[in-house]
């Protein structure tokens, strides 16, 4: 819609080229049909692909994903990212562990806590001394990988005697594995607090529209602080379901989960630029991913490789879903 | 600095010795360096009186420059693409595909290739197209530089380990390894060519006008492009030239570890980043140059160095940069341009 | 240079000339048929009230926008100008308010920003072939700073004359003849004494080059131009020449439009109530604004007039909590009110229609209910969740009540017209409950079918008891929508008038107060 944008003096951005408008269709079912054409692809190539095994491998591997790229959701939906998650990640794999072997079951809750103290720290540093997210998580991040390796420089393993413990991830119920049924419930928190609560909301309409927001009266600093606890609280769950269904912690099993929980979100159809998006976004891209993780093994692609095709598809996504609009310069 | 000052004296006379300590001063306020030279000061001071003095021998001052030559010339590409206002998260992939093709080309056990000094404009060659790739798909395809250079980092990595299967290629004697190991003076060959390449950016960033295009983008890109700028040539250009010191710095860490491994990327892109921030450079871009980036990489190498030499746990390591990480871009970073942080 | 011909001014030759422009808009018209001419050697003024068109002529004229109609000549020969750097080549050019030099780069380095190739020496540039240049082109101007300084560490006087001096050697370099140079409002952001300076240097310009000076302080333009034209609603009123030109007729032909009294439905102001909402007491801004006094009474509309530099942006601003005032209080329904931030007095009840709907109004990326919604989500809540059906619901009974033309209550705000994306901001407070709202310049962009709904809104909210401070884009507005008007000039508040319903004052009587 071309405006009379101001009969004053031309803005910076007025005198600047004028830029493309988005498209209307929501990202959302170009991320279906991908995962609908990846599934088609890999039957294609081999058979054994839609078997029940293979299927409940991509069920788990997705599961951890998922957990973590809700996560990872919160801080793109409002506009920033959470480089930290791997630090945070390794870090709770062998806390976590070692926990349990001196306090029991209390090791559960009280990873909870770390990860929801950890994002609280990220947010705010953002707020208070008002650095980007990218820069002040990357740093954290590094501290994080530290503490982990200064836990624990090599991995752990969780004490026979401890195993009962872990039932709670890796028991079943009804015959449906608890991993599945712990990945759902995360998945409805996370659904309901985004959709359904005001505070979630408000990590919407920071992400659309800051200025907005502010003037608005939505109190920014606020709203960043949950959304980033939020993203600590998915990643400390996301290490402990790890350290639980491989019966040990790993220090430097975090790194790769940076990569793929922003691959998640971002194939899933969730904008960089943050405001669009939800949960079931995140589902689907981290179905596609582990489809396309499986997938290639399945045909017989070097595993090295796949990394870059993630690269690939990570750029695609974003240069499909990043809205131009918002800004005059991409930086 | 006060306005509608000449360098000429009020008397109308030029005297050359005023003007020369007016310009001198100037320049060195204007340069933004007195901090970073006073960190190195302070560093030093702390670790020399830690350590008793073994900080300042001859031999661990070697060593400090021998160990800040590599992420400095890395710091050298990498701080152009931040003043422009972006950031270049891409190094780690192009050195690891950078050193496999080291692995390929040069003398080694696995095969009888040996190219010799065509090593040098091939790899470094290659390093570049990346950086151009960079540039493009940033330009073209309109995404952030953060997200492009980090997909370029993965595509690189991955292809990297895939061509060379995971596999340490050593390498036989080739005709840099004296180069990379050499000394001049007490002073390591490495550090003198890293020392050559940062003058020729600076005098590159001061005297031509690729320069003055790469800090008008910096300081307002729109402004800029308004003026005429090419703005998108300029920024391609500046992601190459990075390419072009990452494949470089490549090719020395190759030889100077005697072998080829994708690996030997990794953790590189922490440090540079640092180094780029402790120097002085601006994230929100248009300020700092090349010396700023040299002088970040030897702080942050002496800062490291020290830590080991007073045996603090290497793992705190990682920790300890971070926290220079943060607190050097949250003092060098220009809120107004910012607007909102996200 | 024209010999001869001394004694006629008309026969002086035109450098450039602008006919019969015309420039639209979706459902506005920004230029009908506007004749401009620059001759050479000649300072022209331009005059104009806010939404004239001074700003869209301008923009065509220096390439920035093409005409819908109408022809652009430059020294005789027809033009299309594709943008300022293409038109510094051409040898027009314009200093913006804001400037548009690089602020981290230096002086020297800006003046010759992209034109540099004339100095280099074996692929590198000669400083001392700069250094020379640089000296004699500023020179002209005046300007005596060190060459090295960045702009940032210079004063607005200093960036606008190296503006002018880049502007002035570019026209040297490509060789074009009489350059023509824009400048706008200028005099804003400049001292008495730069002012005398600025002017001073444009009368020896003049012997070059023309210029558009562009002002609303009508004595300064009378004063330095040697022709003045005169832009109303987007035509042509007049050019006279400055000499025999008078401050008072000026202001007349400025303002004077067929005022229709129910366009702003003034029938339905009612008075409003006796008890005070909004008192505000000595309430001051250094650089901004001097102690400033405000009562608003329940239901009242309150108009703040003045121009650049009057200070009521920045009054509303301390009032809706995104600016700190230096000293002095708010105070809302008898409760004092020390805002730390926007969310303190959204809270309190003070709403705001801020005047980039686009940037700050709305969420363009979600839709007509979400944006409609973000004020209430509390009360839109059954058993601590927010509820969907009742989102609708409050959503649909706001696109009915304000008449906003949505194909659905589900569809994103981008894809509204400017005048319905306002009516959706206005839905929003209208919404919350809140006993004071501030409008600024709540019509414009729009088309004049949505500004009437606008008008019929706000009388609405009136009616329903909401106190309003409202700045409109023209002063019939202004008149025609408040109870009582405040006259703010360079930061401090020299008069008030009222508005009552059937005695509406004349733009006339007010426009003296203003300048």
């Amino acid at each position: 819609m071309v405006e009379l944008e101001h009969e004053g003096p031309p803005s910076a951005q007025e005198r600047a080229p004028v830029r493309r408008k988005r498209t209307g269709i929501p990202a959302i079912y170009f991320a279906i049909v991908l995962l609908v054409a990846l599934v088609f692809l890999f039957t294609l190539g081999n058979r054994n692909f839609l078997s029940a095994y293979n299927l409940n491998t991509i069920a788990s591997y997705a599961a951890i994903l998922l957990v973590v790229g809700l996560g990872q959701m919160c801080t793109i939906l409002i506009g920033g990212i959470d480089l930290s998650v791997g630090g945070l990640i390794s870090f709770v794999s062998v806390a976590f562990v070692i926990t349990l072997k001196t306090a029991g079951a209390w090791a559960f809750p009280l990873c909870l806590v770390v990860g929801m103290i950890a994002g609280a720290i990220n947010g705010n540093i953002l707020t208070r001394i008002k650095i980007p997210s990218f820069i002040a998580t990357l740093g954290t991040g590094g501290i994080l990988t530290s503490l982990a390796l200064m836990v624990s420089p090599l991995p752990v393993d969780v004490p026979a005697a401890s195993y009962g413990l872990l039932d709670i991830v890796n028991g079943t119920v009804l015959g449906i594995p608890n991993l599945l049924l712990l990945t759902t419930a995360v998945f409805l928190f996370f659904y309901v607090i985004l959709r359904f609560t005001t505070v979630g909301r408000k990590i919407y309409y920071t992400g659309s529209n800051i200025k907005m927001s502010w003037m608005s009266g939505i109190d920014i600093g606020q709203t960043r602080n949950f959304a980033f606890v939020l993203s600590g609280l998915a990643a400390a769950i996301a290490a402990m379901m790890q350290s639980c269904s491989q019966f040990g912690g790993n220090p430097t099993l975090g790194k790769v989960y940076i990569l793929q929980s922003i691959a998640a979100v971002v194939v899933g159809g969730t904008a960089l630029t943050g405001g669009t998006g939800g949960a079931v976004n995140t589902v689907i891209g981290a179905l596609i991913l582990s489809v396309m993780e499986n997938g290639m093994n399945v045909v017989g692609v070097d595993a090295y490789f796949q990394q870059s095709i993630l690269g690939i598809v990570i750029i695609v996504s974003v240069a499909l879903t990043f809205d131009r609009s918002k800004t005059a310069m991409i930086k | 600095m006060p306005n509608n000052v000449s360098s000429k004296s009020p008397a109308g006379q030029s005297n050359w010795l005023s003007a020369f300590t007016a310009k001198g001063r100037s320049w060195f306020h204007r340069s933004g360096i007195g901090g970073q030279l006073l960190s190195l000061m302070i560093v030093t001071g702390i670790f020399t009186i830690g350590t008793k003095g073994r900080f300042l021998s001859g031999a661990n001052l070697q060593v400090i420059l021998s160990l800040a030559a590599i992420p400095a010339m890395i710091a050298i590409g990498l701080h152009q693409v931040v003043v422009l206002g972006g950031i270049d998260l891409s190094v780690e992939g192009v050195v690891a595909s950078c050193v496999v093709l080291v692995g390929l080309l040069a003398h080694n056990k696995f095969n009888s290739n040996d190219v010799r000094f065509w090593i040098v404009p091939i790899v470094v060659g290659f390093g570049g197209l990346a950086g151009i790739m960079n540039g493009v798909l940033h330009t073209k395809l309109r995404i952030p530089s953060f997200i492009s250079t980090l997909g370029m980092s993965w595509i690189l990595w991955g292809l990297a380990v895939f061509v060379s299967n995971g596999q340490t290629v050593p390498l036989l004697k080739n005709p840099l390894t004296g180069f990379v190991h050499g000394t001049l003076l007490g002073i390591p060959d490495l550090a003198l060519l890293a020392l050559a390449l940062l003058v020729i950016m600076q005098i590159i960033q001061d005297r031509t006008r690729f320069g003055r295009y790469l800090y008008a983008i910096g300081g307002d890109e729109v402004l800029a492009a308004q003026a005429g700028v090419s703005v998108e040539k300029t920024k391609i250009i500046v992601f190459g030239i990075a390419g072009l010191f990452y494949g470089l710095s490549a090719l020395f860490l190759a030889v100077e570890l005697d072998s080829a491994q994708a690996i030997t990327g990794n953790n590189l892109l922490f440090p540079a980043v640092t180094a780029v921030a402790v120097g002085g450079v601006a994230l929100t871009g248009g300020i700092g140059s090349a010396k700023n980036a040299a002088l970040g990489a030897l702080i942050v190498t002496a800062l490291n160095d020290g830590l080991i030499l007073l045996n603090v746990n290497p793992y705190a390591q990682e920790a300890v940069n971070g926290f220079v990480l943060v607190t050097a871009v949250a003092l060098t970073i220009d809120r107004r341009k910012l607007g909102f942080i996200k | 240079m024209t010999l001869g011909h001394q004694t006629s001014r008309t026969a002086k030759e035109s450098v450039l000339e602008l006919r019969r422009i015309t420039k639209s808009y979706p459902g506005v018209v920004a230029l009908h048929e506007v004749n401009f001419t620059v001759h050479r050697n000649e300072i022209v003024g331009l005059i104009g009230e806010n939404g004239a068109g001074k700003s869209t002529l301008m923009k065509i004229l220096i390439g920035l926008i093409q005409p819908d109609e109408g022809s652009y000549q430059l020294r005789g020969e027809r033009v299309t100008l594709r943008g300022p750097a293409n038109a510094a080549r051409h040898g027009v050019g314009m200093v913006f308010q804001e400037g548009s030099l690089l602020p981290n780069l230096s002086i020297m380095e800006n003046l010759f920003l992209c034109h540099e190739i004339g100095f280099r020496k074996f692929g590198f540039l000669s400083q001392r072939a700069m250094r020379e240049t640089a000296s004699s082109v500023l020179s002209l101007v005046k300007v005596t700073s060190d060459l090295e300084t960045p702009i940032s560490e210079t004063t607005s006087a200093v960036r606008q004359m190296v503006e002018i001096a880049r502007l002035l050697w570019l026209s040297r370099l490509y060789h074009q003849e009489n350059p023509v140079l824009v400048l706008d409002e200028p005099t804003t952001v400049l001292t008495e004494n730069e002012r005398k300076t600025l002017f001073t240097i444009l009368s020896e310009i003049k012997s070059q080059a023309s210029i558009i000076l562009i002002s609303h302080r009508l004595q300064e333009v009378v004063e330095n131009s040697d022709r003045i034209v005169i832009l109303k609603d987007g035509k042509n009123v007049t050019d006279l020449e400055a000499g025999s030109a008078k401050v008072a007729d000026i202001e007349n032909m400025m303002v004077g439009h067929t005022f229709a009294a129910e366009r702003y439905r003034e029938d339905e102001q009612v008075e409003p109530g006796n008890e005070i909402v909004l008192s505000v007491r000595d309430l001051s801004k250094r650089g901004a604004f001097e102690p400033f006094n405000l009562t608003v009474r329940k239901g009242e509309i309150v108009s703040l007039v003045g121009l650049v530099g009057s200070g009521k942006e920045a009054v509303c601003r301390c009032i809706n909590g995104l600016e700190k005032p230096d000293r002095g209080s708010i105070a809302l329904g008898g409760k004092k009110l020390a805002p730390d931030s926007p969310s303190e007095t959204v809270r309190s009840g003070i709403g705001h229609i801020p005047i980039d709907r686009r940037s700050e109004g709305l969420a363009l990326g979600m839709t007509v209910a979400e944006n409609v919604n973000l004020l209430v989500l509390d009360r839109l809540k059954v058993a601590g969740l927010v509820s969907p059906a009742r989102e609708k619901d409050n959503a649909r009974r706001l696109i009915q009540e304000c008449r906003i033309k949505t194909p659905s209550s589900s569809t994103i705000c981008a894809n509204l017209s400017g005048g319905n994306q306002q009516k959706t901001v206005i839905a929003k407070w209208l919404s919350a409950k809140i006993q004071l709202l501030v409008l600024d310049h709540p019509t414009r962009g729009v088309d004049v079918g949505a500004k009437e709904e606008i008008y019929k809104l706000i009388r609405k909210l009136a009616r329903d008891g909401i106190s309003m401070i409202v700045m409109c884009d023209t002063l019939e507005e202004d008149i025609g929508l408040c109870h009582r008007m405040l006259i703010m000039k360079d930061g401090r508040l020299v008069s008030e008038m009222s508005c009552p319903r059937d005695k509406k004052p004349s733009p006339g009587n007010i426009i003296a107060l203003i300048v």
